[in-house]
């Protein structure tokens, strides 16, 4: 008796700390729903008899959300590339190698993160104007390694550590030059952790907001951020389309969550909290 | 571990290849393609290679952008250019800075901001890690329905949340009107108090799942062997809680509170789009503060003079803490 007792106050547990967690997510996807005479009555509706896709069909219409997703395509494959491959290489050398300047690059990239992003905007702003890159993803994909690719390094380096050097040192002893070994052997049997620190790449390039809004000032050229952003301020409010948009924004990180999810714990550690 | 393993494997590695090309300088003392082949291969060189694009990197679009800001925060600078002459050092924006009420108004604002925020993500993750870590059907579901937020770009937490917290026709004000919290709904971006609480209630979503994640994995760290001994002891729930699953999550515990910590210090994105600071400099943290400086009032050097003190105070922080946690565990 107790122990069923038990059972049924866990289960109602778990479900009111879901429910309340998890609501807003729901919030946003029922609201994009909505009709446009659904959104000013109260009490709010919990489930919309006719709901409808009108709001997504109108921000396409009305916004260069297409655009805006392409752009944050292309930022989150340039700076997630550039940075991996630099990655690659400098994790490899801190898990294999102490040389001279290894501990202090190690420091360096791990005091990165107490770095306030406001600080480092205003230099970072003042040279993409210099090189005339305002206004061009460049400038964004440029800046987003600042942040990506010391944590990827940091993560990258922890996963080489779990890989024995044994394997590498038979190599050596089979004529592979070190490069060689790196690419044949460590970095194949390291393709779970790449990949998942490629992942999570993907994520902090697409969530990033202040060097986009900073450097990009024409609408055509912003990212999906910042055009979500963009909604507050205008004099009327169409909730149903601001929830869609974000929506549409949120879709392609939520399937690369579930991509990672196993990875999250040794990627959260390597220092993806942003 | 695999450092000192390594230092000792480099040593040996090194003093052998010395040798080798000891061997080689005297049968041929010109520098020819074949010796370049093997100072290419020698590891300390292909260390540094590696190494190389990420030092390149670091200096180049981190240190250097950096030691610029340091330096226009000691001069009397508006709208920076790199060739521009830029008068002599000075300390002008600092004593400034130390003068402004809106600067200590920041400051507190930072700390009111983080203590929130970081409190309530660290209570309502831990008390989320223990109640998923029972074991009932669905708990796999139940977890990544909760870690989701962690994902969600923060300008789409935002809108989300600008939407549930609307003053006429939002949820939030609908939920306490009626459980009689409130008497009248409150205008959660408009006023003071309730902006900071909004901007705070935004990061907390965005915040506990990180906490559910690091302690779940700490939690299942715990040997199931403790708690049978405790059991054995006559330990209750409570004493178990208190005298086996805190001590072994202590690390975890302190290691995600100190990046959390820096995270919320820094934070831009929330507050920028849900309030920009305001009202009223209500939600305005020092991020804030330095970047509307440089980029709504163009005064670069005084805004990268409150960036320097913001890099102080979270390097002073963490070193602190550190330390702190340090020395608990040893």
């Amino acid at each position: 008796m107790r122990r069923s007792l038990e059972r049924i106050l866990l289960y109602a547990a778990v479900a009111t700390v879901v429910g309340v967690l998890f609501f807003p997510m729901y919030w946003m996807f029922n609201t994009s729903l909505a009709p446009q005479d659904q959104l000013y009555i109260y009490p709010p509706k919990l489930v919309h008899p006719n709901a409808t896709f009108a709001a997504y069909a109108k921000i396409f219409r009305e916004r260069p959300i297409e655009r805006w997703l392409l752009n944050s395509l292309i930022v989150v494959i340039f700076s997630g590339l550039s940075s991996l491959i630099i990655s690659v290489l400098a994790g490899y050398s801190l898990s294999r190698y102490r040389v001279g300047g290894s501990a202090a690059l190690g420091y360096l990239l791990l005091s990165s993160r107490m770095l306030p992003t406001t600080l480092l905007v205003i230099p970072l702003f003042v040279f993409m104007s210099q090189l005339r890159l305002i206004n061009t993803l460049w400038s964004v994909v440029i800046a987003n390694v600042t942040f990506i690719m010391p944590f990827a390094t940091w993560m990258l380096k922890g996963y080489f550590d779990s890989i024995p050097r044994e394997l590498e040192e038979a190599a050596y002893i089979d004529g592979s030059s070190r490069l060689g070994a790196l690419l044949r052997i460590t970095l194949p049997l390291s393709a779970p952790g790449v990949a998942a620190t490629a992942l999570y790449s993907a994520i902090l390039a697409w969530d990033e907001y202040l060097f986009a809004r900073t450097f990009l000032t024409t609408n055509s050229v912003w990212t999906i951020s910042v055009g979500l952003g963009s909604f507050r301020g205008e004099y009327i409010t169409f909730w149903n389309e601001v929830m869609a948009a974000s929506l549409v924004g949120t879709v392609p990180i939520i399937a690369i969550f579930l991509l990672l999810e196993k990875h999250l714990v040794s990627g959260l550690i390597a220092g993806a909290v942003k | 571990m695999t450092g000192a393993r390594g230092s000792k494997d480099l040593r040996h590695l090194s003093a052998q290849s010395a040798s080798v090309s000891i061997g080689e300088q005297t049968l041929r003392p010109v520098l020819g393609a074949r010796t370049w082949m093997r100072f290419l291969r020698s590891p300390v060189v292909f260390a540094y290679l590696l190494l190389t694009p990420a030092i390149l990197t670091m200096v180049v679009v981190v240190l250097y952008p950096v030691l610029s800001a340091i330096d226009i925060s000691f001069r009397r600078v508006d709208i920076y250019s790199p060739g521009a002459s830029r008068g002599p050092w000075t300390l002008a924006n600092y004593a400034r800075l130390l003068d402004t009420t809106g600067f200590w108004q920041a400051v507190r604002v930072s700390v009111a901001y983080v203590v929130i925020a970081v409190v309530f993500s660290l209570l309502i993750g831990f008390g989320t890690a223990l109640l998923l870590n029972q074991r009932f059907r669905g708990r796999t579901l139940a977890r990544m329905l909760v870690v989701l937020p962690w994902s969600v770009p923060p300008v789409v937490a935002v809108n989300v949340w600008w939407w549930i917290l609307d003053p006429s026709f939002g949820m939030l004000n609908w939920v306490l009107l009626q459980l009689g919290v409130i008497a009248k709904p409150i205008n959660w971006i408009a006023s003071p108090t309730p902006a900071l609480a909004a901007v705070s209630l935004v990061t907390i979503w965005k915040g506990y799942p990180f906490f559910v994640v690091m302690l779940l994995a700490g939690l299942q760290a715990v040997p199931q062997d403790l708690y049978d001994a405790g059991a054995v002891d006559g330990a209750g729930r409570l004493a178990a809680f208190q005298h086996i699953t805190l001590p072994a999550l202590r690390g975890v515990l302190a290691l995600a509170t100190l990046l959390t910590v820096l995270w919320v210090f820094r934070e831009f994105t929330i507050i920028w789009v849900l309030t920009g600071g305001g009202p009223v400099r209500a939600t305005e943290t020092l991020a804030i503060m330095t970047y509307r400086e440089a980029f709504a009032n163009f005064r670069m050097g005084f805004a990268a003079s409150i960036g320097v003190v913001t890099l102080l105070i979270s390097t002073v922080a963490s070193v602190f803490f550190i330390r702190q946690a340090g020395k608990e565990f040893h």
